[in-house]
């Protein structure tokens, strides 16, 4: 292992840090305080505060409380910032920038009480899964002993003194476990240690004194290999760091699962890991893990069979990390349908039994509820057949489950024609033209050899439709889910060889009739370390600012962001009918929708658009995938793109739903587009709601927005 | 003294004024952006895809999304952006005439006019150029 050098790990500031702990007696963090422990406020994944301070009433008049700006925690600003912070015992912790640094902020003020990094040099350089992350977790013994936890870039576990930010020496080895220790490819080879592939951008989840651990891999379209690090999850001592259990989501021979990689096929590929949150249930000491894609993401040749657990919600006992039961919501998976949501735990009642539910959001927009004890679907998940691959060498399964209930809570495949744009009759006899070229056929599409006849496979709400990362919310005291989902995220499906040389995959993602070209994955070589040679100087050319414009500009066209022909955008807009995105409240006693709204406003190049100026198009909402929140009265989350409308200069805005009828309530500006699940919390009386934004040439930044003071 | 008042104000002014030209104006060549688009695909559609269409991470460089973050903000903001952190795994790595380069392709794409002249590689001088999806309408 190549040695690493610690530099100014540590910045240990902090003036004012009262420890507010009671002596007394264990005293546990909890929603319930006002405070927000967990990536998703609570152990069950509901997102859900009781707060109400700030309500339908009072929006429209929150302003900036603080704001923590992180282009300075890394070596160049970050753009892309994901996390959540948590508010615990009046101290804000959260990770930022391109080093993925930890820092703890008065929760009152923004001011700094401590930063940490650690520079992990090329390790974090090449690692799958850069730039800050979802944030930090937290543990307590309750009587002084709290610290924060997080997994940095280059995959360790780091330890830290809540109050100090000081790894706790007696966690691993200095304050970290090597999470790369362990890791195998193939049939159990050791990965190295500084190049082997894995990372984390999840949080931990912490229960009790357990720190369970996921891990993530490069994205699957154009990978050298299919026999990558094997995906796992694991668990450690919250205290020590030792190694309590290890969960294979690839399973080995003598493993439940194993003969689902046919041929032997388990010890010649890898990925399936879990990179989303996990859930727990504390009482019952199960833990629920949603495992993502196994290698490659689109072409499952080298590996047939149905590939447990691969894209399964599985449950496991949090003691032993023994499966206690699973459900595979894609078979042999080959479209990145990972599970990309925490699942949520509901305690409903559904025909007047009562159950402990567990509810899973997915890019498919299918809600997947099971009893979270016996792993029984809720209500019937039919396996129905679906369209059959002809790319050499794939056998797709024969069957794929649906559920029956709740029914899907946004599109997730085009409907020919109706499914596409008709603003004019002229759009429409476009976006007609445009799919010819494509093949469509519903959910479950297979992929297709891209040639110049049949470009890809139409799919929608694969790799980012749906509901992605920032996953959903619940209120469990109404038993209602409430779920952001694109239904624009469409995803042109095509496979092709690869160069000679470049991968043992057979087919990997693009195009026989075009240039192959590698894709990278998130922010893949953008951690503070990845090298910034310096900049050569311009070759001599003549200065061109003084050029002239043309006389005259060609008169057409006059709509730019014209993809080309045959493209899936018409005349610069998607080719799909808006709403582009959907909110959704889901009844879970009853499995039906409630209210389903257009999530934010209609896009500018909408409203503006020169054919379709004096028209009356109806709220149109906007694509992405964004988290929220769910308070007494509220669901709460921001657009995902700028806007400029008569009600507000260029920005984003903070929303405010009503949580029984889906009405719009109130709005804040941001100057960026939400790019981290927002969260709520309250100090001395105050609620605070925290929201990440960034994109575009906004840096990353944390804004905190409270009541003014006297409201 | 009254003199150099008016003076000081005019150059106030002049860094203060918002954009006189559009993207609409023919502001880089057809070589240039197929310099661009070269080095696009060599380092930039990886991420942003063949057809700047975006990536599962990565915006997209065309589109809605795409004049969403930029629309009605200067080439030079773009520049910048490009600038200072791409290619992700090797910011830094372009020099000013690569990145004009790529910036008059990611214009070109979206089929903005070509003209005689190139994009400047100099930030304050593409400040002064409004990115605006659709072309404004000519004032009478």
């Amino acid at each position: 292992m190549k040695k690493f050098t610690l530099l100014a790990a540590v910045v240990a500031g902090l003036a004012g840090w009262t420890a507010l702990r009671s002596q007394q007696g264990a005293r546990l963090p909890s929603t319930a305080n006002g405070e927000w422990p967990y990536y998703t406020a609570d152990l069950k994944g509901t997102k859900y505060s009781p707060l109400d301070q700030i309500n339908s009433a009072n929006f429209n008049q929150l302003e900036v409380a603080w704001r923590f700006k992180t282009d300075n925690l890394g070596t160049r600003p970050e753009y892309k910032l994901e996390g959540t912070p948590l508010m615990v015992n009046g101290s804000i912790y959260a990770t930022g920038g391109t080093r993925r640094s930890v820092v703890s902020l008065d929760a009152k003020t923004g001011e700094m009480n401590w930063v940490y990094s650690f520079r992990e040099g090329n390790r974090a350089a090449i690692a799958p899964r850069q730039l800050s992350g979802r944030g930090v977790s937290y543990w307590t013994d309750g009587r002084g002993d709290d610290r924060v936890v997080f997994v940095t870039t280059g995959y360790r576990l780091v330890s830290l003194n809540a109050h100090t930010g000081r790894p706790m020496g007696a966690f691993g080895k200095d304050g970290m476990v090597d999470l790369k220790v362990g890791m195998v490819s193939g049939a159990g080879r050791q990965i190295d240690l500084e190049t082997g592939e894995v990372g984390l951008h999840a949080t931990p989840l912490i229960v009790k004194d357990v720190i369970i651990v996921g891990s993530a891999f490069k994205e699957g379209m154009t990978v050298a290999t299919h026999n990558n690090t094997k995906g796992v999850v694991r668990a450690f001592d919250a205290r020590t760091g030792k190694l309590l259990w290890t969960f294979n989501t690839i399973p080995r021979p003598g493993e439940f699962g194993n003969e689902t990689w046919e041929d032997g096929s388990w010890a010649t590929n890898g990925n399936a890991g879990v990179w989303t949150q996990m859930t727990v249930d504390e009482e019952l000491g199960l833990v629920y893990l949603p495992v993502e894609t196994p290698s490659s993401d689109f072409y499952g040749g080298h590996r047939p069979g149905n590939n447990l657990f691969a894209e399964s919600l599985v449950c496991v006992d949090l003691k032993t990390g023994q499966r206690k039961w699973h459900y595979q919501i894609v078979h042999h998976p080959i479209w990145d349908h990972d599970l990309s949501s925490a699942p949520i735990l509901a305690d409903i009642v559904v025909n007047g039994r009562a159950i402990k539910a567990v509810a899973l959001p997915s890019k498919q927009a299918f809600l997947y509820v099971f009893d979270r004890v016996t792993g029984q679907p809720v209500w019937p998940i039919e396996e129905r057949p679906v369209p059959q691959s002809d790319v050499p060498g794939e056998k797709t399964a024969a069957t794929q489950p649906f559920p029956t209930k709740p029914p899907a809570y946004a599109k997730n495949f085009v409907a020919i024609p109706d499914g596409l744009i008709d603003f004019t009759p002229e759009m429409r006899a476009q976006g007609l033209d445009n799919v010819s070229r494509y093949k469509n056929g519903g959910l479950y599409l297979p992929p297709v050899v891209g040639n110049s006849q049949i470009v890809a496979a139409m799919e929608l709400g694969n790799a980012a439709g749906g509901t992605n990362w920032p996953g959903a919310g619940y209120d469990p005291e109404t038993h209602i889910v409430y779920a952001q989902a694109s239904q624009s995220s469409l995803f042109p499906l095509s496979l092709r060889t690869p160069p000679e040389g470049f991968s043992d995959i057979r087919y990997v993602m693009g195009r026989n009739d075009t240039a192959f070209r590698v894709s990278e994955g998130p922010g893949f070589g953008s951690a503070a370390d990845a090298p910034q040679p310096g900049r050569p100087a311009a070759p001599a050319k003549p200065a061109a600012g003084a050029a002239k414009p043309l006389a005259a500009a060609p008169a057409k066209p006059v709509v730019a962001a014209e993809a080309p022909a045959g493209g899936l955008t018409v005349q610069g807009l998607s080719i799909v009918k808006p709403p582009y995105g959907v909110i959704s409240a889901i009844h879970l006693d009853r499995g039906d929708i409630q209210w389903q709204v257009p999530y934010g406003e209609t896009p500018d190049a909408v409203r503006n658009h020169p054919a379709l100026r004096g028209m009356n198009i109806p709220n149109t909402g906007q694509g992405g995938s964004v988290g929220l929140v769910v308070t007494k009265s509220l669901v709460i989350l921001g657009d995902s793109q700028l806007t400029t409308t008569p009600q507000h200069p260029r920005g984003a805005m903070l929303r405010a739903y009503d949580k029984a009828t889906g009405k719009e309530v109130g709005a804040v500006w941001m100057p960026a587009p939400q790019s981290g699940s927002p969260m709520t919390y309250s100090v001395d009386g105050k609620q605070y709601i925290i929201v990440a934004v960034s994109g575009g040439a906004y840096s990353g930044e944390y804004i905190a927005y409270s009541l003014p003071s006297g409201n | 003294m009254r003199k150099l008042f008016a003076a000081l104000a005019a150059t106030l002014c002049a860094v203060a004024q918002t954009p006189t030209r559009t993207v609409w104006d023919a502001v880089y060549t057809s070589e240039q952006a197929t310099r661009g688009e070269a080095l696009y695909t060599s380092t930039c559609a990886g991420c942003h895809g063949n057809s700047l269409q975006g990536g599962e991470s990565a915006p997209p460089l065309s589109g809605v999304e795409f004049f969403s973050n930029w629309n009605t903000l200067s080439v030079g903001d773009l520049f910048e952006r490009v600038r200072v952190s791409m290619p992700l795994n090797k910011p830094g790595s372009l020099n000013r005439e690569q990145n004009a380069a790529i910036v008059a392709y990611v214009l070109r794409f979206s089929k903005f006019p070509a003209g005689s002249a190139e994009l400047p590689q100099r930030t304050e001088m593409l400040n002064d150029i409004r990115i605006e999806m659709y072309k404004p309408e000519v004032k009478k």
